[in-house]
């Protein structure tokens, strides 16, 4: 049973601006000041880290984590992040979640600028945008029963817990007995599935994943992008999915962004990316990936 | 060149590998393939007598004559290292941090009693071997200093050292990048004496070897050439295995093998896969044996 509906953004009023004259000549995307649909928007988003100094008389090294990065995520989009280890992916999933600050550049979530807020002004951010980790191992407390887990990001809010524990587990396919059990007594998939749970916790309206799967055995791989599938769709989710594996990214996500040196190299609709794949870095990526298909 | 006949491993009274058997001849690649608790590593380590403590090993494992399983740590220090090697999932934790990569490739040349000079120079045509780019620098580097990528190169390196007989490579690529794995994954195979090379990555498994073990529960469910397993298997473990490696279309299910892998100690009797398999009925109460030339399987209702 949904218990939220989603917004589909067709609805949205001050979405299209299609009804233009036919005589004028044709507007060509003008950029819209506000695009109603869009949920996420990042513009010109620059990260720099500094090393530690090696030398008394010169400053750290520094280090371009994200250079001028820019997207959006509209209502109800699955939005895939594609890239390797030092892409600076994790960077931009830190920002988008309100857990780093940047060097330069906005990150609006809704409308309102999540940049530069001190922690307490961002209750809206955190009822409305929730994570899961790679690895369910190291993101759930071993001391805590899942029934604690699970009702940890409630709490956290002060929002009332209730029965909504029993009807989480339900929602992510445990039974009702898992909450009294921690988190060692489950298998991977059923750990990551307790991630799941105590991500909607909340009610968000935005689900980010970050490499949701890799940690995963392959057959229990497809069970747990069956239910990102499914939760999106009922609950009318926002997924923001990032992962190396273009492959993945193309079964769950209608949009991506390949990342590399903390850039977007390219982005689009991830069909047109995997057919066409315009830049070399894209390429290259696919190319790296072994497939049965291909070899056998 | 490499066979194992009956291997066992014991944790007290849990049976964590059973009756395991398969062979190796010169210069072949040989894939073990099984989820976590499939009892991959465990066949692997038992070879090279690194078993953790506790956990012991039965049966018999022979390489060209020589016992590896039930000989004492004397006998198994001269082959280790030497006739045959392994390289470890995580080359972070499998270097020493203290030590530079050139002098971790000299130690395990002079441990089998190669004169210290050589072995230093011979350790900076190694890592030329492994494809590092200016050797010479590389071997005074230490690990913190190298990526991922290159760490796992050292640890090739190493391993290649004594020109073993046979390599054993325990999920070398999991831990890397893509478009860095596809170059190790070369590497290997082209570096490779005889490869016993183990991983959860169907595709890898694929690209790299030309026979493969399929390892279920601590038990062998089926075995034979790559591409007739992979395209005809017939246990329904690998076949839903294969399934659900294959990602479909956007907006459609995934395939998928219901429940998830027990606990160590917590599969099924008779056919260890009988509790996930939808094709299982009382006969598979009784334990079915491993048949079939080439291409072996052990299923009472077998696919295809």
């Amino acid at each position: 049973m949904p218990s939220r509906a989603g917004t589909p953004p067709a609805d949205s009023p001050r979405d299209e601006p299609s009804e233009t004259p036919p005589s004028e000549t044709p507007v060509i995307e003008a950029p819209a000041l506000i695009d109603a649909a869009a949920l996420i928007e990042v513009a010109g988003l620059n990260r720099v880290y500094r090393r530690p100094r090696t030398s008394l008389t010169r400053p750290g090294e520094a280090v371009h984590a994200l250079r001028d990065v820019s997207l959006t995520v509209r209502r109800g989009e699955r939005f895939g992040i594609v890239g390797e280890s030092g892409s600076g992916k994790s960077t931009l999933l830190r920002l988008l979640c309100g857990l780093d600050r940047p060097t330069s550049g906005s990150v609006r979530f809704d409308g309102r600028e999540i940049t530069g807020l001190p922690e307490r002004g961002l209750r809206f951010l955190r009822e409305n945008l929730q994570i899961v980790f790679q690895d369910p191992m190291s993101s759930l407390d071993p001391r805590m029963r899942v029934r604690d887990l699970v009702a940890e990001p409630l709490v956290a809010l002060g929002l009332p817990v209730g029965g909504r524990v029993a009807e989480l587990l339900e929602e992510v396919g445990l039974p009702a007995s898992a909450a009294d059990r921690y988190p060692h007594q489950f298998s991977g998939g059923q750990r990551q599935r307790i991630a799941i749970a105590r991500a909607l916790a909340p009610k968000p309206k935005v689900l980010v994943a970050d490499e949701p799967v890799s940690a995963l055995d392959v057959s229990v791989r497809g069970q747990i992008l069956n239910l990102l599938a499914d939760l999106v769709d009922e609950l009318g989710l926002t997924l923001v999915f990032v992962s190396h594996d273009l492959a993945v990214v193309r079964h769950v996500c209608e949009t991506v962004a390949v990342m590399s040196g903390g850039e977007i190299v390219e982005t689009g609709p991830v069909d047109d990316v995997w057919a066409r794949p315009a830049h070399p870095y894209t390429r290259a990526l696919l190319e790296a990936v072994p497939t049965l298909e291909g070899l056998l | 060149m490499l066979s194992v006949d009956g291997l066992d491993v014991h944790a007290g009274p849990v049976r964590l590998v059973r009756d395991v058997s398969f062979g190796i001849g010169p210069g072949e690649r040989v894939g073990l393939i099984g989820e976590s608790g499939s009892g991959k590593s465990l066949t692997a380590l038992s070879l090279m007598g690194l078993l953790p403590e506790g956990v012991t090993a039965s049966g018999r494992a022979t390489l060209d004559g020589d016992d590896l399983v039930g000989v004492p740590e004397r006998r198994l220090k001269r082959l280790r290292g030497r006739e045959v090697s392994m390289v470890f999932q995580e080359p972070m934790t499998a270097l020493n941090p203290l030590m530079r990569v050139g002098a971790q490739v000299a130690e395990v040349m002079t441990l089998h009693g190669r004169p210290r000079a050589e072995a230093r120079e011979r350790a900076v045509h190694l890592l030329g071997r492994v494809r590092l780019p200016r050797p010479e620098q590389i071997a005074r580097a230490y690990p913190h200093q190298l990526s991922g990528g290159q760490r796992q190169r050292v640890m090739l390196a190493i391993a290649l050292a004594n020109e073993p007989r046979l390599l054993i490579c325990d999920e070398p690529t999991t831990a890397l990048d893509v478009t860095v794995q596809k170059q190790m994954l070369e590497l290997i195979a082209e570096v490779a004496p005889a490869l016993l090379f183990i991983t959860h990555d169907l595709a890898v498994v694929a690209s790299v070897c030309e026979r493969v073990v399929v390892m279920y529960g601590g038990r062998v469910v089926e075995s034979g050439p790559i591409r007739e397993v992979f395209t005809n298997p017939r246990h329904r473990y690998t076949e839903g295995l294969l399934a659900a490696s294959r990602l479909t279309p956007r907006g459609t299910r995934l395939p998928t093998i219901k429940g998830s892998v027990p606990a160590a100690g917590g599969f099924p009797d008779g056919c260890v896969f009988r509790n996930r398999c939808p094709h299982a009925t009382e006969a598979c109460e009784q334990e079915p044996a491993l048949t079939g030339d080439g291409h072996a399987f052990a299923c009472w209702h077998p696919a295809g």
